[in-house]
């Protein structure tokens, strides 16, 4: 800590800026840690029994409460738990007696894959509405992009997968109703996992086929994932470039005989990004919760069917481990936000 | 600043890409005909090949927590069941005689049940190759035994087992016990190569490797969410045309997804769907919808070491207040039907005979009066697992009819693990009536009978605390007498029902159905109680 302390006094403000986060980022994840673990400790039930399966004998349960090491103190628990963790060992599911860590290597890609192409999507899509509608204030578009804001913006997610699935599948018959690959691709040519994101590893692996019925698979939960932070990128942008459109330096650049598009685009977004970016960082960190639902309706198998899972059936280990990925991915996507608002932003 | 152009443009790609795949893509769900439409798909995609693939889709709700042999105990015999074998096979309901040969051809008793000797299938093969012989059966056997987890337990007679030659096991039990039933368990009963698992653990099985003798192979497995096996060419039950080459097992934990793709004939069997649901079913010509009699039961232990259900008036008055009818049509939509005694009626021969209670508020409220509660006034709790629906509707209708008589019934919702543990700790201060569900490890009336009402030291399920040694007496004879004489074996199972009945030492709601849904071209689907939600890919074709 010492050494940490006088590091950062040789480094530069925005260096000791990212030390101070990292070091309260850390004591957050051992406080959420330690709630959870807790929590988990204090639920009414009986781990070895569940453990040990909801037939087990009694000399099953015994068994299983020495091995988990229930006979002992709830402080030595604590502290084995955290340093089973330091080492990077989760600890082994309660229901599959498999290793959590393993479990979510393959579970995080799958999460992460969709979440990722959904906020991009609401990049792409909602920051030129914002744009567009902030430009021409009033106007049928401008009316037509608020309304699709404040939908996206307050429609349930779980509600807009069922509709999807009903429009899309059971109606027009274009899209799968579930699952990250059909039968037939699993079948035939399945994709061979190298990062665990399926449409780069069909990418890597130059399996076309696969390739195609991937992306088919991710558009229902992309669409239903992009929709609130598409909406709120509509609301943010909109908002924001409406202030800045205001400002005195965009007449000056109008009476330069600027092009409209130039000024938009180049001088006013650039100023009025920053709060969407940041909105959309923290939009992307939290629906890797939002995520659980839709998962359970799509049967994709990611971070959020396996909590709910977890959930359901008191499988205490898995609870704490995705709550501790969850707080970490948080945690370092809000970092990963500010430090590209302070490049973003000269005055930080 | 290009940097960030390179991504948006990367990005871009990447959702034209995605929606050119939507709009102009492959079909990714094939008709709605008949025949599999994987199939279809996969012979316009995979090398062409004269005669598509048959293939089986089985939409499963649930995962497959543990696919090692030894110690799955739960929905992974889904899987288990069509890639190993056991000894013997339960035959469905009706069947003569109730257990049949498998991997043993035959099998022999001595004169004091107290040494068994299996005869084994010739020529069989592992899925590597090497042979069924006795000394795999011996290894299996004694790997379950040790690894004790599961339901290990249900080898507990066993005290040692012998190859004799190549192809005879003996086994020594140090009880007598069924040991014929015992080996068609669905769970901690099947035989695997002992040259694939030698030093494998749980985790060599769940990454998707098998080790049987079954008709089917694990082929992949992508866990929590599919599994497909591919047929064994050399089954030695040899194969027949019309026969599955693949089957595909969908772990699809939607209710409502499931429904969709057994009817658009993207699945061709699937279980638990919602009852409600039942009607659009059965109406659908495309779809069959199987109800059958299942070995499971809903029943309310009610707790005789504790006033005052330690009363067996107070039993009997709970007994006749309970609305068996309304809440079999309410919860069930029907598919159930009022149990009699403990042991499922189409486990145990001659059912018929068991007595039941029927629902009668006047008859309770003159029972509790004979009990010394003539106005009622007794505060009693009701547990059951948080969760479960069924349950919780039963309870609280239950609570309804009971509040008519003046019984104060407390229902309380609460993990299966937590309730369990209240009822194993001081039986005086445990619930007084305790809600749950029993199906049996192998089928058998003893396993009902033993866990629920046998006393035990410090019980582990008989948690109303039943005491009876004529009972005991009863049923721990005819269970050595189930594999030599059945007919006298039910007999005493009847009457030792109807002794349980007569002393309300539980609640016996209902007994369950298992209902499928199987498409309607699916041919050769029987279902078989003593394996519960198995199919087995083997015995149907389309």
């Amino acid at each position: 800590m010492a050494l940490a302390v006088r590091a950062s006094s040789l480094l530069g403000p925005r260096s000791r800026y990212v030390l101070r986060r990292s070091g309260l980022a850390v004591l957050v994840v051992l406080g959420s840690v330690t709630i959870t673990f807790l929590i988990t400790r204090l639920v009414p039930s009986d781990p070895a029994a569940r453990w040990a399966g909801s037939r087990a004998t009694v000399e099953q349960i015994a068994i299983a409460r020495e091995r988990l090491g229930l006979d002992q103190p709830l402080y030595v628990q604590y502290t084995r738990y955290l340093g089973d963790l330091l080492s990077g060992n989760l600890g082994v599911s309660f229901s599959t007696k498999r290793d959590i860590a393993s479990d979510l290597g393959t579970l995080l890609p799958a999460t992460l894959e969709p979440i990722i192409l959904a906020t991009l999507l609401a990049f792409l899509v909602g920051i030129p509405i914002g744009v567009l509608g902030a430009a021409r204030p009033g106007s049928i578009f401008d009316q037509v992009a608020r309304l699709v804001s404040v939908v996206g913006v307050s429609l349930p997610t779980y509600w807009l997968a069922l509709l999807l699935q009903l429009l899309f599948f059971k109606q027009l018959n274009w899209l799968p109703l579930s699952g990250r690959v059909s039968d037939a691709i699993a079948l035939a040519s399945p994709v061979h996992p190298i990062t665990g994101f399926y449409l780069l590893d069909a990418v890597l692996t130059g399996n076309w086929t696969a390739f195609g019925d991937v992306a088919l698979h991710l558009v229902m939960p992309t669409l239903t994932l992009a929709i609130y932070p598409a909406g709120l990128a509509i609301r943010m942008t909109r908002s924001a470039m409406g202030d800045v459109l205001a400002e005195r330096y965009v007449l000056a650049a109008r009476a330069l005989g600027i092009g409209e598009r130039q000024i938009l685009f180049r001088f006013a977004l650039r100023n009025a990004i920053l709060p969407t970016i940041t909105v959309l960082g923290l939009s992307f960190a939290y629906s890797i919760t939002g995520a659980l639902l839709v998962e359970v309706v799509f049967s994709w198998p990611g971070l959020g069917s396996y909590t709910a899972a977890a959930v359901a059936s008191l499988d205490f280990p898995v609870v704490v481990a995705t709550t501790l990925v969850v707080t970490v991915f948080y945690i370092v996507v809000n970092l990963i936000v500010d430090l590209v608002h302070a490049l973003l932003d000269p005055r930080i | 600043m290009s940097d960030r152009r390179l991504l948006a443009c990367g990005a871009l790609a990447l959702s034209v890409v995605m929606v050119v795949a939507a709009c102009g893509g492959t079909t990714p769900v094939p008709s709605t005909g008949s025949g599999s439409p994987v199939s279809g798909t996969a012979g316009a995609s995979a090398p062409a090949s004269p005669v598509a693939p048959q293939v089986l889709v089985y939409a499963n709700p649930t995962t497959f927590p543990d696919l090692d042999p030894s110690t799955g105990f739960s929905n992974d015999s889904a899987v288990v069941s069509n890639v190993y074998e056991t000894l013997t096979r339960y035959a469905p309901p009706g069947s003569t005689p109730q257990v049949q040969p498998l991997l043993a051809t035959s099998w022999s008793t001595s004169a004091d049940g107290l040494t068994w000797t299996f005869r084994l299938r010739p020529d069989v093969k592992f899925h590597d190759g090497t042979p069924v012989n006795a000394a795999a059966v011996k290894y299996s056997i004694e790997r379950t035994q040790k690894l004790g987890q599961g339901a290990a337990f249900i080898w507990d007679p066993v005290k040692t087992i012998t190859a004799v030659d190549d192809l005879t096991v003996e086994f020594t039990l140090s009880y007598q016990a069924p040991l014929d039933l015992i080996a068609s368990s669905g769970y901690g009963a099947w035989i695997m190569s002992p040259a694939a698992t030698e030093g494998k653990d749980n985790g060599w099985f769940n990454a998707g490797h098998d080790a049987g003798s079954g008709p089917y192979m694990i082929d992949s497995y992508e866990k929590d969410q599919r599994a497909i096996l591919k047929r064994f060419d050399g089954y030695w039950g040899g194969w027949r045309p019309g026969q599955f080459d693949t089957v595909i097992l969908k772990v699809v934990e939607d209710a409502t997804a499931r429904q969709q793709m057994i009817q658009s004939g993207e699945a061709d069997y699937t279980y638990t769907i919602p009852t409600e649901n039942l009607p659009a079913l059965k109406s659908d010509p495309s779809v069959k919808v199987v109800a059958n009699p299942a070995y499971q039961n809903l029943l309310i232990l009610l707790n005789t070491a504790k006033v005052p259900t330690k009363d067996v008036l107070v039993r009997q008055a709970l007994s006749a207040a309970f609305p068996y009818q309304t809440v079999i049509d309410s919860t069930m939509a029907g598919y159930a039907t009022q149990a009699r005694g403990t042991v499922p009626a189409s486990l145990i021969d001659g059912a018929d005979q068991v007595p039941q209670y029927s629902y009668d508020l006047d008859k309770a409220k003159l029972l509790l009066a004979q009990a010394g509660y003539p106005n009622g006034g007794l505060p009693l709790t009701l547990t059951y697992t948080a969760g479960d629906t069924v349950e919780q509707q039963a309870a609280e209708l239950f609570r309804a009819e009971l509040a008519k008589i003046g019984v104060d019934l407390q229902v309380k919702a609460m993990a299966w693990e937590a309730q369990w543990s209240l009822a194993k700790g001081d039986p005086t201060k445990a619930q007084d009536l305790f809600m749950f569900y029993w199906w049996p490890s192998y089928a058998t009336p003893y396993d009902f009978m033993f866990n629920l009402f046998h006393s035990e030291k410090t019980p582990n399920f008989n948690l109303g605390y039943y005491r009876n040694p004529k009972y005991d007496a009863l049923i721990d004879e005819a269970n050595t007498l189930l594999s030599s004489d059945r007919a006298k074996a039910m007999a005493e199972f009847v009457a030792a029902d109807t002794i349980l009945v007569n002393d309300a030492a539980a609640i016996f709601v209902f007994d369950q159905q298992n209902i499928h849904v199987i498409r309607a071209d699916l041919k050769g689907f029987v279902d078989n109680p003593a394996y519960p939600h198995v199919l087995f890919a083997y015995e149907v074709s389309r």
